[in-house]
């Protein structure tokens, strides 16, 4: 059974299936939307499970003709990194969903329509191992997020959603020059179209200097732009700002990890020359970026913008792990995208649950929350431990590692990093004792009983995560072995193919 | 002389359904349906005729007119045009009282234009089927003929039109007189061998100037506005995509058969052209509010990635003539698709589309504006739609050909994201603004409503399933 395409194609099905419900009965689209993500999340699981059981590098494997004129196949499979992002996705996917039926009453079948073919373009992003395939998923990410942001986000929507597709546009065609001149290579040496696009075909071929520097350059631009990396990062305050609390969600949750994911699987395989070229920029970038973003974030006044600029930051973890080429780092790397995508997803959420009652984030206007709804103040403060690093909980295990990597190679880097770990609890404590202790301020005064306690289904929403990260916090072993193989392959395509 | 008249089968086809169009509008001269009947029949026989002639090729009229599958593509791809285009218009100019059957056989004598064009293999014959296609867009241009800014843009469209023929002829009859031939692969021969002179450079100066106004290549850009703007909206859309198909045909003749051995001379030119026209085409959209202008506009972008093909070509590069085949599909279903909706919105006379009127019709009318972002998306280039793969297609091409065409890939692919605000733009009105009051009135008829779906089935299918349209160009091209 192609389980894969199963995964990929069930939420695009789901979405047709939606269409055809009457817009008149909004209970029945949002419990058919989770029902397919709910479906899709299970399938994703027993993939899971079953990728060990594979042998290759790639399980469930499925390879198809497609445009045979340019070698273009429908290449799918799965290894144990894109398999655990494939069900960080399908988890993210139904918390999402099930976090939008209070919020979203206003074209409630358009709203989850939109996010099962989004749900549906990541999948196809982290399980396609054709580039031509690679990059139609990840342009297909795009329209439904424009979507997202632009009819249900808030005041400034329009501005903030064309400037997410305007930059990622960018990159991603540059990129797309990128992969027709790679395949083209591949066609002038081989003479012939057969695997052109394929991903196994071209790791360790390409051996023109030139394609492997511009090649990089422009997939790094691509994947820069979305992880964000600094100076790339202006789009994402904006765009978190302006999006509905689901769609903040499922961008820090998953569409950042879209370029960590590109310069683990495409960029850097194809052109690890380009990528050693370039690698002392990435991490002066990357290490700008966790600086810069924690600054920033210190000095921010509203609560979804702070915790935009701390992703920066956090994400800044994840290249400058990457670009370490070093097993500590690379696993640092992979665990700190998880890792951020299950607390920074739980932070999101957080902030739409007060949302939702107050409908503000001014952090001023905030104080002594924890007198009225004690659960949500110690769900907030869980998550924001988690986000800070305390050992124990699972954003440790990957900061640490990626500065372990780091300082095997460039101490330097690894001690300005380390600093950042103390700026990190200073912008998250700082907010949390201005927002939940002290007494309540007058602005919550005033809500009266709106500002009600968290509701059984936010907890359901945010439970999974919670666990989560006290599992993986404990025992990050369990993700790393996970990867393992994945990471290996990884290094060993890293090493130098130009002059052999 | 049999086989001379099977061969042209098809052009006398087009040509007795244009005059039978003509007769059954004077036997039943109020019926508006009875000449579209007709001139659809005829399309369709042709399309039949075409498609027969497709697997192998023939000459007539001693060798100057070559019949064989790159013909079927040229003449099918027109095919759809004038059919998607007679589908759309009827509503459109009965609310305005303009005839319907000039149109038709109008739009007909065009298409037997574009077969001609598609078929001739000497300059004589490439130039009297050149000004068959265009003569009829004058003509079609000004057909709001009470209509003031009609008028004007017919005017300007025609002194322009006839002045780039002129200059263009001149070309061709200089190029005739130094290379001793008319016969395209005859001068290509001629040229490969003899050395350039002042003759030849001034025969390449006229064609290239002759030709980039046929195209509509900034800076021979300025009499598009004008005349797209004042055209009724669906022949508008007819002029975008018709006569434009039909130029570029021209310009694989002119520039990639016969004037190949002077490719390093004019593949700089057609660069520096390629990159002003995209470039200044998008900037200019931009700042419309006009939803027709801004089409106007984004059709000269459109040429500009068409002429990528072209350079791509001039390199050496058969994939750049497949790119151009291809894009010019693609182009002709999304963009007629676009107009159609822009027709379904001005049911009324007198209504213009200013971006504002679009807005909150989503929700009005989810099924219309859906199609409509299918056809922005496609135009945008965003996959999977068809003109998405179309910009791939061109791109690999000039990636291909390397040199100066790949630093034209690159600004080919930047100017598309400076194309995707203003196509995005419109889905933002589409969806993300309130309904503008009054609401603006959509008028769709069956006939118009199959007209959209076809260019949508046509959007969508030849983004998911390129193959087939590959393998009917990669034919084409194989002699």
């Amino acid at each position: 059974m192609p389980i894969l395409s199963l995964i990929i194609f069930l939420p695009l099905l789901g979405a047709l299936g939606v269409a055809f419900l009457p817009s008149s009965r909004p209970s029945l689209i949002r419990f058919a939307a989770l029902g397919v993500s709910l479906i899709t999340f299970a399938l994703s699981l027993g993939m899971l499970l079953g990728i060990r059981a594979q042998s290759g590098e790639f399980a469930f494997s499925e390879q198809l003709s497609w445009i045979p004129s340019f070698g273009i196949t429908y290449h799918l499979g799965v290894d144990g990194l894109s398999g655990a992002l494939v069900v960080l996705t399908t988890l993210l996917s139904w918390i999402c969903i099930l976090a939008s039926f209070g919020p979203i009453q206003t074209r409630v079948k358009e709203y989850f329509i939109s996010f099962l073919i989004l749900e549906t373009g990541m999948l196809g992003v982290f399980l396609s191992l054709d580039l031509f395939l690679f990059y139609i998923f990840w342009e297909v990410v795009l329209v439904p997020m424009y979507l997202i942001i632009g009819i249900w986000g808030g005041a400034d929507r329009i501005y903030a959603t064309i400037k997410f597709v305007l930059y990622t546009l960018v990159g991603s065609l540059l990129m797309l020059v990128a992969i027709l001149a790679t395949a083209f290579s591949h066609q002038a040496v081989t003479g012939s179209w057969t695997g052109a696009f394929d991903l196994l075909a071209l790791r360790g071929t390409i051996t023109d200097p030139t394609l492997q520097i511009l090649g990089f350059a422009a997939f790094a631009l691509a994947f820069a732009i979305k992880v964000p990396m600094f100076p790339f990062h202006t789009w994402l305050p904006d765009a978190h700002v302006q999006a509905p609390t689901a769609g903040s969600v499922i961008l820090a949750g998953v569409l950042l990890k879209l370029g960590g994911y590109g310069f683990i699987r495409f960029a850097i395989p194809l052109f690890p020359d380009g990528a050693h070229l370039f690698a002392p920029l990435m991490i002066a970038l990357s290490v700008i970026a966790i600086i810069y973003g924690a600054l920033v974030a210190i000095v921010q006044t509203d609560l979804k913008k702070l915790i935009a600029y701390s992703s920066v930051s956090h994400m800044g973890f994840v290249t400058l792990g990457i670009f370490t080429f070093n097993q500590q780092g690379v696993d640092g790397a992979i665990l700190q995208m998880l890792n951020h995508g299950l607390i920074t997803s739980g932070l999101f959420l957080l902030v739409g649950i007060g949302y939702e009652r107050t409908h503000d984030r001014e952090i001023a206007k905030m104080g002594g929350w924890a007198v009225r709804t004690p659960v949500y103040a110690a769900l907030f403060g869980f998550f924001l431990f988690a986000s800070v690093g305390l050992p124990g909980l699972s954003g440790f295990a990957g900061e640490f590692l990626v500065l372990l990597g780091a300082f095997i190679d460039n101490p330097m880097v690894a001690g300005a990093s380390t600093f950042v770990m103390i700026l990190a609890a200073v912008y998250l404590l700082y907010m949390y004792q201005r927002v939940f202790t002290g007494p309540l301020s007058p602005f919550l005064k005033g809500l009266g009983s709106h500002l009600t306690d968290v509701t059984p289904t936010e907890i359901l929403t945010l439970a999974p995560l919670a666990a989560m990260i006290v599992v993986f916090g404990v025992m990050p072993s369990i993700l790393t072995s996970s990867f393992a193989q994945s990471v290996e392959t990884f290094l060993m395509s890293a090493i130098s193919v130009v002059g052999q | 002389m049999n086989n001379d008249l099977l061969t042209l089968a098809p052009l006398i086809t087009i040509v007795f359904g244009a005059i039978a169009v003509l007769v059954s509008d004077m036997v039943t001269p109020n019926r508006n349906h009875a000449p579209i009947a007709v001139a659809l029949a005829a399309l369709g026989a042709t399309a039949a005729l075409l498609i027969n002639q497709g697997g192998s090729t023939a000459s007539a009229l001693g060798g100057s007119y070559v019949a064989g599958p790159f013909v079927a593509f040229v003449g099918l791809l027109g095919i759809s045009i004038v059919a998607i285009t007679l589908l759309i218009a009827p509503a459109y100019l009965a609310a305005r009282r303009y005839p319907t059957a000039e149109l038709a056989a109008t739009l007909l004598f065009a298409l037997a234009g574009a077969i001609l064009l598609g078929a001739a293999t000497d300059l004589v014959t490439l130039f009297v089927g050149l000004e068959l296609m265009v003569i009829p867009g004058y003509v079609l241009a000004g057909y709001a003929k009470r209509d003031p800014l009609s008028t004007e843009g017919a005017v300007k469209y025609f002194l322009l039109g006839s002045f780039s023929s002129a200059i263009l002829l001149f070309g061709i009859v200089v190029l005739w007189g130094v290379a001793g031939t008319a016969s395209l692969s005859g001068i290509a021969i001629a040229l490969s061998s003899g050395a350039a002179n002042a003759g030849l450079a001034v025969a390449l100066a006229l064609i290239t100037t002759g030709s980039a106004f046929k195209i509509a290549a900034v800076p021979f850009h300025y009499w598009t506005p004008d005349a797209y703007q004042g055209s009724p909206t669906p022949i508008t859309g007819y002029l975008s995509v018709g006569p434009k198909v039909g130029a570029f045909v021209l310009l694989i003749k002119l520039f990639v058969i016969a004037l190949a051995p002077l490719a390093a001379l004019w593949i700089p030119v057609l660069v520096v052209l390629a990159a002003a026209t995209m470039t200044l085409g998008n900037l200019v959209a931009l700042t419309q509010s006009n939803v027709k202008r801004m089409l106007a506009y984004s059709s000269i972008a459109h040429t500009g990635y068409l002429m990528v093909g072209i350079v791509a070509a001039g390199a050496g590069e058969v994939a750049g003539i497949a790119g151009i085949l291809f894009y010019a599909a693609a182009y002709a279903f999304m963009n007629l698709g676009a107009f159609a909706f822009l027709t379904a919105l001005q049911g009324r006379p007198g209504a213009t589309t200013q971006l504002s009127d679009l807005a909150g019709l989503g929700r009005k009318h989810p099924r219309m504006a859906i199609l409509a972002v299918i056809f922005l998306l496609s135009l945008t280039g965003i996959p999977p739609t068809a003109g998405f793969f179309a910009k791939t297609y061109v791109i690999l091409a000039a990636v291909q050909a390397g040199g100066p065409a790949t630093i034209l890939a690159v600004i080919a692919v930047l100017n598309a994201a400076i194309a995707a605000f203003y196509y995005l733009r419109v889905i933002v009105y589409l969806f993300m603004r309130d309904p503008a009051e009054p609401a603006v009135q959509v008028a769709e008829g069956p006939m118009l409503r199959a007209g959209l779906l076809i260019a949508a089935i046509g959007t969508v299918a030849l983004g998911l399933a390129p193959t087939p349209i590959i393998e009917a160009v990669v034919q084409a091209l194989a002699k």
